[in-house]
């Protein structure tokens, strides 16, 4: 607890929330912007429509605000040189532990933020009905642990190398990989962390190419996707943090 | 002084693994663009230049502005590890030429990269199958993208001088890249310095002239580019410094 304290710390005034932040801005001016014009039809399937844009707009930013994140929170460190301090007082074990957990507690907060922002956008531009509470909590449940693993992975990096030049690599290309991944085989998208945006998908765009109309629909939000990001993390935490302990600082 | 000080950059740069991003960056780049090119062969169908707005778009609005960040981030970086910035601020050198060496090493560095798409542009069209002649605008979209990275690159460089972070100026240039797409949209393409590069590059309509004179951007981007060299000389002139 105490350790997780100092990480809090250590982040005051480093405006760690700015990026998370900068994104969901973002996020609300691109992807709220395209639901002002919305005829009878469109607000009908509208939960259907918001939470098909959503992960789309995740996959491709999250990863960036990720690698930065992780790169600042890890960074510190390797900038001070203070890991070798750090482990007179505190086992490495618990200094990865509290890293991950102060890192995760700002990516938990953006998406709460972005689920009341969908959530609070739904009521007021008027989606018909009222707000599918099961399927909310689905996209969260995916988001939010897809996110979180993430962003384990770049912390992992971050922390391993401290050329952070690789993780701020390694982010972009996720993000990329996150949006190409709504292209790949549904096989093959579950290799990739980045493509569980994808996979944990509970709704579905019908193209008509004939009438050119779109449709969105829910369909099964695929729980053995939560197994498969659940088993990612557990690897990446156990292999990340076993590394971490091991490393010479 | 400047030349020894160029060289004195490009040594920090030895071992840095900078290549590998020079090289990672534009072949996924390179190969987004292509893929999504072969896929929509129904609607693109005017070979190089169609390949070309696929190439262009993912490398103006995501990679290069990522790849400039990178740089400005790495060559301050040493810098700002191990209390550097002390010995760098008390040699006997001018502000201005340390600053000015930082960017023409970012500048030689984005030149390669602009080297490199291009030679990927030609392969993959190749290997797309493309029959038609290769456009002989190629080498001026790349020149004036070489020229808008470098007044990105100013920009990025203060940012990455006055925040000791690595990731900041990477972060910074993606969402300049993403709202530079935006303003390009809009119409303010000039007279935003992250438009310039979709803006240069023909990104949107590959043709030899740009959506505007060739005077207005030389205008625009050197004002940017001088107001971004002239901040990180300001800044480092006046703001004491913080070694850690």
């Amino acid at each position: 607890m105490i350790a997780l304290q100092m990480e809090f710390y250590k982040c005051k005034r480093r405006w760690l929330w700015l990026p998370p932040l900068l994104m969901l801005a973002a996020q609300m001016l691109w992807g709220l912007w395209s639901y002002i014009d919305m005829d009878a039809r469109a607000l009908s399937q509208g939960w259907a429509d918001i939470l098909y844009s959503f992960p789309l707009l995740n996959a491709m930013m999250t990863p960036v605000v990720a690698a930065v994140l992780a790169s600042r929170i890890a960074d510190i460190e390797h900038k001070g040189q203070t890991l070798k301090l750090l482990q007179t007082v505190q086992s490495a074990g618990s200094v990865f532990d509290a890293k991950f957990l102060c890192a995760g507690a700002y990516m938990t907060v953006f998406v709460a933020l972005q689920l009341a922002t969908i959530v609070i956008f739904g009521v007021l531009r008027g989606f018909a009905g009222t707000p599918p509470w099961s399927r909310l909590l689905e996209y969260t449940v995916g988001t939010l642990l897809t996110t979180l693993t993430i962003l384990l992975f770049q912390l992992v990096l971050s922390l391993l190398l401290s050329n952070q030049m690789i993780g701020m690599i390694a982010g972009l290309i996720g993000a990329l990989l996150g949006l190409f991944s709504l292209f790949f085989p549904p096989s093959f998208q579950r290799f990739f962390i980045w493509a569980y945006y994808a996979v944990l998908y509970n709704t579905v765009m019908d193209w008509n190419e004939t009438t050119r109309i779109v449709t969105y629909r829910f369909t099964g939000f695929a729980w053995d996707g939560v197994i498969g990001i659940l088993l990612f993390f557990a690897a990446i935490y156990i292999i990340g943090r076993r590394l971490f302990i091991k490393k010479e600082v | 002084m400047l030349i020894r000080s160029i060289r004195a950059e490009y040594r920090k740069l030895r071992r840095s693994y900078i290549w590998l991003a020079l090289l990672i960056m534009p072949v996924m780049s390179a190969g987004f663009g292509t893929f999504n090119y072969l896929n929509n062969l129904g609607m693109l169908t005017q070979q190089w230049y169609s390949l070309w707005t696929q190439h262009a778009l993912f490398y103006c609005t995501l990679f290069a502005p990522a790849l400039t960040g990178v740089y400005c981030a790495y060559l301050c970086r040493l810098e700002h590890l191990n209390h550097n910035w002390n010995t760098v601020m008390t040699q006997p050198i001018p502000i201005p030429t340390i600053v000015l060496a930082k960017l023409t090493v970012v500048s030689g560095l984005t030149a390669l990269t602009q080297l490199f798409i291009g030679a990927l542009f030609l392969l993959s069209g190749k290997l797309a199958g493309l029959t038609a002649p290769i456009p002989t605008a190629l080498p001026l979209w790349l020149l004036r993208g070489w020229w808008s990275l470098t007044t990105e690159a100013a920009l990025l460089l203060f940012l990455a001088l006055a925040i000791r972070s690595f990731a900041i100026p990477v972060g910074a240039g993606i969402l300049g890249g993403f709202c530079g797409i935006a303003a390009l949209v809009k119409g303010f393409g000039i007279y935003f310095p992250f438009s310039l590069l979709p803006l240069s590059m023909c990104s949107h309509n590959p043709s030899d002239s740009m959506e505007c004179s060739t005077a207005a951007f030389v205008i625009s981007s050197t004002g940017f580019f001088l107001f971004g060299y002239l901040l990180c000389v300001l800044w480092k002139k006046h703001r004491d410094t913080q070694a850690g």
